[in-house]
């Protein structure tokens, strides 16, 4: 029915107007092509071309001095970053950062969601308050973090050694031991808040009704919990947790600010590590090798993840 | 009323936990404003300070005159709001031809605005600086606004599709049987109901564009046009500015963004939350 309407009210546009139909028609074709042109075309300039130049780069002897003449050398830099010590421990820290910034947002994200998800007074204020960490810039969080966990002023000192808790010589970030779980700290710290407050909207849309008629069987609170909420709110972790790997490899600022990747390489993430050998060490080469081993990772997460899920919503 | 006593203790219990994890999440600002109202003897004495000093509240209007805050607070809102319009501009075109056209590649756009998603700016700021290099937009807050949206411009698109994806056809249809063109259709009736999102996008390009610093400290050498945050990142292992100048320009520099998202909540929210459970 309305698409009858439509044609007869183009064909009395027609009449007085002094576009012929065919004419029109093509326009309307044309005109997804070009509402997406500006946004693609730019992509492309600013992202895709810059990441193919990258992957050349990296099969090319470049240093950021004279960064246009590029000479090709095939597997070289790759061959060079794969014997690099240093690069293999890069491998590692970002494993264990990224799994352990996904298992720490998501589990602490959906422990604060579901305890938020009754109702008390002043749950908006605490939600407001809650995601502030996830609202601050990077480089504010680095800032006053780096100061409360000064060794000799810092408030983290204070308050630990009250308990007895806080270590005897009072490093953190300097310390090769607990440097790494000092960062993760704070990235956790600055990212639950923000799992928290998607899972608690996710969780807003569990029927209550299943809920009670649950308890009214008699069903434990795991139980609930398996059969009622999880099927609701899966769909959100999953894309949570891929989202929080992405960010987690991604995260540059705060660990640039804190340690530079340091002490010893112990929090140098491939991010970090490819930066310093790019803008450092000036050797772009071999900074390429390395984003680009990091993009394949990521890349490799990301299609494993669609593969598991898609499989999983499948037998499900 | 309904509930036994049980429920209200495990409430109870429930409401003190999130406190503690609400503590914790603001105390690290909370001691910035200690740290910025109080002197260096109570700072550094044995027993820190619990509350701010109000007397000590004149820093914030110090940091004014001792600090170059106003260039780098000006640079920030310029480069951010450039990247905000910026953003917008391209975005909304594309997620209304992404929601309502069928097109060849439009799988293959959509594939791209996920994968870029992924791409650190790490991995770009070597190839950008030379694309930057050639384009004389090193040095300039331009360039800083042209990188910038190449990387939220994705992941707005994305939650602006999203939002229009929610608008009923049957709106479209009534707008064209009214002899609206698809693009006065965009403008007249489906910006209008998915404004809520596009502020959500704006704050969220804003952010973006306020909080970056890996473009600006890497493309910048000119100190006149340094952002907030390559001011503040100079002053980490710092020691000749004192502690409480450098938490006031802390402050000032995460205030906005914070009021921002605490104004736009419900709206970053709904969409965000949209966007992940639609992938």
């Amino acid at each position: 029915m309305s698409v009858l309407d439509a044609t007869s009210t183009r064909g009395r546009q027609r009449v007085g107007g002094p576009k012929p139909a065919p004419r029109r028609r093509a326009g309307e074709r044309l005109l997804p092509y070009l509402l997406a042109a500006p946004a693609v075309c730019y992509l492309v300039a600013f992202q895709g071309i810059p990441f193919l130049q990258q992957v050349v780069l990296s099969f090319s002897d470049t240093s950021l001095l004279n960064p246009t003449s590029i000479d090709l050398i095939g597997l070289d830099n790759y061959r060079d970053v794969f014997a690099d010590p240093g690069f293999l421990s890069a491998v590692r820290v970002t494993i264990v950062y990224v799994i352990a910034c996904v298992f720490g947002t998501m589990l602490l994200g959906l422990g604060t969601a579901l305890l938020m998800n009754r109702n008390f007074k002043g749950r908006g204020i605490a939600r407001s308050l809650l995601i502030i960490p996830w609202a601050a810039p990077a480089v504010a969080v680095a800032l006053i973090m780096a100061w409360i966990f000064n060794p000799q002023y810092g408030v983290a000192n204070d308050a630990l050694g009250g308990v007895g808790l806080a270590p005897t010589d009072g490093q953190w970030l300097d310390s090769t031991s607990r440097a790494l779980g000092t960062i993760l700290f704070i990235t956790i710290w600055q990212l639950f808040p923000f799992t928290a407050v998607i899972i608690l909207a996710a969780l807003q849309a569990v029927p209550d009704e299943l809920h009670e008629a649950a308890m009214l069987d008699g069903a434990t609170w795991t139980q609930r919990f398996r059969a009622v909420t999880w099927p609701v709110i899966r769909p959100t972790i999953s894309i949570l947790a891929l989202l929080m790997t992405i960010w987690s490899i991604r995260r540059f600022e705060l660990i640039w600010l804190m340690t530079q990747g340091g002490p010893a390489g112990s929090t140098n993430t491939l991010v970090i590590d490819l930066y310093r050998r790019g803008f450092v060490e000036r050797e772009l080469g071999h900074a390429a090798a390395v984003g680009f081993v990091g993009v394949v990772i990521s890349l490799a997460i990301t299609v494993i993840f669609f593969v598991v899920t898609n499989r999983a919503e499948k037998s499900a | 009323m309904r509930h036994g006593l049980k429920y209200r203790m495990g409430l109870t219990g429930a409401v003190t936990v999130v406190l503690a994890l609400v503590g914790l999440a603001v105390f690290p600002f909370y001691w910035m404003l200690i740290t910025a109202t109080r002197t260096d003897d109570e700072l550094f004495g044995d027993r820190p300070p619990l509350l701010p000093d109000p007397s000590g509240l004149g820093t914030f209007a110090d940091v004014f005159s001792d600090t170059t805050i106003v260039h780098w607070l000006t640079n920030s809102a310029l480069i951010a709001a450039g990247t905000t319009a910026l953003t917008m501009a391209l975005a909304v075109p594309i997620a209304y031809a992404m929601s309502r056209f069928d097109f060849r590649g439009k799988v293959l756009v959509g594939i791209g605005l996920l994968v870029t998603q992924m791409l650190p700016e790490a991995v770009l700021v070597v190839p950008l600086l030379s694309v930057f290099k050639t384009l004389h937009l090193l040095d300039s807050r331009s360039g800083l606004v042209l990188g910038n949206t190449a990387f939220v411009l994705p992941v707005v698109t994305w939650i602006l599709k999203n939002a229009i994806d929610t608008v009923p056809r049957d709106l479209d249809n009534a707008a064209k049987i009214d002899g609206c063109s698809p693009v006065s259709t965009l403008w007249r009736v489906i910006v209008p109901i998915v404004a809520p999102t596009m502020a959500a996008g704006s704050v969220i390009a804003f952010f973006h564009g306020w909080n970056e610093y890996i473009f600006a400290v890497s493309f910048l050498t000119d100190p006149g046009l340094q952002p907030m945050s390559v001011g503040l990142a100079g002053f980490i292992g710092e020691i000749s500015t004192p502690v409480q100048t450098v938490m006031s320009v802390g402050m000032i520099y995460t205030l906005p963004a914070v009021a921002l998202y605490l104004l736009m909540q419900r709206y970053i929210v709904s969409g965000m939350a949209a966007g992940s459970v639609k992938g």
